[in-house]
């Protein structure tokens, strides 16, 4: 055990992410109220009903999409597929409530889908024949054409290492292509789609923009409504209670299916990669229309939806300023990756060479940010300094400081920290773990100080994966919505921020531009990103 | 005092709380000199290394180096204030450098001090490496790797060189190019060296001294020749393995009587009393071929080793001898078949234990 100013940075660092679930569980325990009476007669049935509905068939979907589109780009080669392989990922830069606005937008009375039909087929009432996605099921397909990618990419780097023997096997034992599938490759590439699922589950019990659009209460809208319209944080502070206890369950499933999905990795010497097998015929055209279906429903439907009205309605477009939605987006991706790289560089080094389990634990604790709903981070956030303010700096004769922390910059970037902590941290995490621990043996052999070994041997080392993480985090920063539009300053704007709010008052064309700048940048960061994606999974 | 360029005294290598060797004491005499560490797999061999570079402590005894004491209860010198080089086992080069920039970075740690640096060219030609030196580690095979390893460590001149199993990956057919060339470097930049290996022959080919760790214990610190043919226990010798032992009597100060093997004369390493019942150790080297000789057991087992036949004879009682023969004899013995040996049997050093 090894106590040193790195042993105390990460220390400190992983204890100041870990204060908002602290806060959480405190308010629970602190209260004295009779809040069980509370949420047994309003609304505490219809949240958890509600979260639990759109969980289990948002798991369903994204399952189905994500194995079997993984399942087709891993094993087969067809029209398409290579274009495919890296395209389905695109439904990451399409947010859930932007595809909401999207599914809106065409399926209302005198939508889109209206339109087209009007001008194809005359000029009569459509709208008792077109379908309606709203309300749950609207909820439940934005969630999941938007999430699936989540599946999609574990299942197909499980797919890659594992399976390809497995085929053989499967035809050696006599196994019909369907057969091989679900008994051989599917049971072994379980961790992996496990995984998968469980970021799915987190991200669907966090999100926000998308179930309020459709006015769905879950937890999560019930949190941020007891906040913003009965103004009852304590009350929001346990229902926060509830839904991260249903996280952590989550959170524990994840990490170890993860530990087993790390196993089936460490094998993949013993497998060689074979030539995909080529379809032709109809088995082609299927492989094709299933892979394009998802492609075009989960990301080109949401963005040529947005791109529709923004050419429809081009005053939308010179009414947004942009440079300064560019600029404020800009400048918290700049700072926010900047705090997290540099602390989780610190944290990660600190781990390593203090080689401590209490340190260790208490990192693993403090990445559990990323699974905590962004509403229920900046609320607890907003407690805790509340909290702070009155008890401790008053106490002290100091002035408030709340000014400093909520609706400032400072405060926005300090959430971010702790919500994307996790990103950055396991990112670099990961990095080091390619990065044999007698390296750093070999750099203190050769007389460099732990200081110098940090900055002449790992910095460089770990520079490709510090690009790939500040490229997710800005991918996060610029979709990311509950955290924002709750503690950012006033008139202080982001793309998702203004679509959220023209959304909110049922000017969808309005949020059509900033919805469709959103995508196009997040698309662009995914596209930089993609072939580290894969590559990174090992292909 | 001690005048020993290195020492390790009365000291428990350990990692974490685990004790992997205890009370350990052996010494280096001279600047220069090569000692070699044998063990199985696991025996706590690297733990050894590891503590004498400084990435392992010690609570008891002390490990000095030139009159400075390095490691003690209370002193730990760290790795980078030692100037004690240790080539790991493993691919332990810089992943994100070519193999040029490895070895380049070695060479840093002694700049300035004209007197310390070694010609890097020569270093790249006596290892091998000048075909390697701008690929990334991932882009060369293990050999080459430990080879690389092996240069960045002995660019720095170290004080003390510590090399875990250096030639472990090293192709069998370049082994002994490598190991002439390794100790004639060593040799001539009189780096004092510790080797680990768990190849006997290395050991004693590199080696001036060789150390056996068996059962948390050095067992023997001795020159290889003794090590070879004095072990100094039944378990040094089932560790080497090139021999057996087989029941005997005393019955003079210069002979004993085997039931397998007959009267047996020569000059005892340790005196038994007359009358004793010992084991006696047998090396294949120390029984003849002789066809015209009495004394035929049964041909077990031949394995063929190039320069001479390993042939395993069955004796009376059923223990197996294993004897020596030059390949380039006239005939050869099929399994089954009866094998002479010559008599009377006399060995130089008399084994027992």
């Amino acid at each position: 055990m090894k106590f040193n100013s790195w042993f105390f940075s990460s220390f400190l660092i992983s204890f100041i992410v870990l204060i908002p679930v602290i806060t959480v569980f405190a308010s629970f325990f602190e209260s004295t109220s009779n809040y069980y009476e509370i949420l047994k007669n309003t609304f505490l049935f219809e949240y958890i009903s509600n979260s639990l509905i759109l969980l289990l068939s948002v798991l369903l979907l994204t399952f189905v999409i994500g194995t079997g589109a993984a399942y087709l780009v891993s094993f087969y080669k067809f029209p398409g597929s290579e274009f495919f392989k890296w395209s389905l990922i695109l439904s990451f830069a399409v947010p859930p409530y932007i595809y909401a606005y999207s599914l809106t937008a065409f399926f209302e009375n005198y939508g889109t889908a209206f339109t087209i039909l009007k001008s194809l087929l005359g000029d009569t009432n459509y709208n008792k024949n077109i379908p309606k996605f709203d309300g749950m099921f609207g909820a439940i397909l934005s969630l999941s054409f938007s999430l699936y990618a989540y599946v999609y990419i574990l299942a197909r780097a499980s797919f890659l290492y594992q399976s390809q023997n497995l085929i053989d096997l499967g035809k050696n034992l006599g196994f019909s292509r369907f057969k091989s599938f679900y008994k051989v490759i599917l049971p072994a590439a379980r961790p992996a789609i496990v995984a998968g699922l469980s970021l799915v589950a987190m991200e669907t019990l966090a999100e926000f923009g998308a179930v309020d659009f459709f006015s769905i209460n879950t937890l999560t809208t019930g949190i941020y409504n007891s906040w913003i319209y009965f103004d009852d944080l304590a009350f929001a502070n346990r229902i926060s209670f509830f839904l991260l206890l249903f996280i952590f369950s989550l959170f524990i499933l994840e990490n170890l299916s993860r530990k087993k999905a790390k196993y089936h990795l460490n094998s993949k010497g013993g497998f060689k990669q074979k030539e995909k097998i080529k379809l032709f015929g109809f088995d082609a055209y299927l492989a094709f229309v299933f892979c394009f279906f998802i492609f075009f429903v989960s990301f080109l439907f949401p963005l040529c939806q947005m791109l529709y009205w923004t050419v429809k309605f081009p005053e939308n477009l010179f009414d947004l300023q942009i440079t300064n939605l560019v600029l404020n987006t800009l400048y918290l991706v700049t700072l926010s990756s900047l705090v997290l790289i540099i602390f989780s560089l610190i944290s990660n080094y600190g781990n390593r060479v203090s080689n401590n389990k209490t340190l260790n634990l208490l990192s693993t604790l403090s990445i559990s940010g990323y699974a905590i709903p962004g509403v229920i981070l900046a609320i607890a956030f907003i407690t805790f300094i509340a909290w702070f303010d009155d008890s401790i700096v008053k106490l002290l004769g100091f002035s408030s400081i709340k000014k400093l922390f909520i609706g400032s910059i400072f405060g926005l970037v300090l959430v971010y920290f702790i919500r994307f902590y996790s990103l950055a941290f396991n990112g670099i995490k990961s990095g080091y773990e390619k990065m044999n621990i007698s390296v750093d043996e070999s750099a203190y052999l050769l007389g460099y100080s732990k200081r110098k070994t940090f900055t002449n041997i790992h910095i460089p080392f770990l520079r490709n994966s510090l690009l790939f993480i500040i490229i997710l985090i800005s991918l996060e920063i610029i979709r990311e919505l509950p955290i924002t539009l709750i503690l950012r300053p006033f008139n202080f704007e982001t793309f998702a921020t203004t679509a959220y709010i023209s959304a909110s008052e049922d000017l969808l064309e309005a949020a059509a531009v900033p919805s469709l700048f959103l995508i196009l940048i997040a698309s662009l960061f995914i596209i930089v990103t993609s072939k580290y994606i894969l590559r990174e999974n090992n292909e | 005092m001690s005048n020993n360029f290195f020492e390790i005294k009365n000291v428990d290598f350990k990692v974490g709380n685990k004790v992997k060797v205890k009370n350990v004491s052996f010494s280096i005499e001279k600047e220069g000199d090569i000692i070699c560490l044998l063990g199985p797999s696991g025996i706590g061999k690297t733990t050894i290394l590891r503590t004498i570079a400084g990435l392992e402590k010690i609570d008891k005894g002390s490990i000095k180096l030139d009159g400075k004491t390095l490691s003690s209860e209370k002193i730990n010198i760290e790795p980078e204030n030692r100037n004690v080089s240790l080539a790991f086992q493993e691919n332990s080069l810089f992943p994100h450098y070519t193999v040029k920039k490895n070895i380049l970075l070695g060479s840093e740690r002694n700049k300035g001090n004209k007197k310390k640096q070694l010609n890097i060219e020569e270093l790249i030609d006596l290892l091998d490496i000048s075909q390697i030196l701008n690929k990334y580690p991932h882009e060369i095979s293990a050999g080459e790797a430990q080879r690389a390893s092996l240069a960045r460590s002995l660019i720095t001149k170290p004080d003390l060189l510590l090399l875990d199993e250096p030639l472990s990956n090293v192709d069998q057919s370049f082994k002994e190019e490598i190991q002439e060339k390794l100790k004639k470097i060593l040799t001539n930049l009189k780096i004092t060296t510790i080797i680990v290996t768990h190849d006997s022959y290395e050991a004693f080919y590199l080696g001036s001294k060789c150390g056996i760790i068996l059962n948390q214990e050095l067992k023997q610190f001795d020159d290889p020749y003794n090590v070879y043919h004095l072990p100094n226990s039944v378990e040094v010798v089932n560790f080497l393995n090139r021999g057996i032992l087989i029941p005997a009597e005393v019955t003079s100060p210069k002979s004993l009587e085997s039931k397998d093997l007959g009267t047996i004369t020569g000059n005892f390493v340790k005196p038994f009393p007359i009358g004793s019942n010992v084991k006696l150790l047998i090396q294949p080297e120390d029984l003849q071929h002789d066809d015209k000789s009495n004394l035929k057991l049964h041909v077990v087992d031949r394995k063929f080793r190039g320069t001479n036949f390993i042939y395993t004879l069955r004796a009376s009682s059923n223990t197996l001898i294993p004897v020596f023969v030059h390949s380039h004899h006239i005939h050869q013995h099929e399994i089954d078949e009866k094998f002479g040996i010559k008599r009377p049997i006399h060995i130089d050093h008399i084994v027992c234990f």
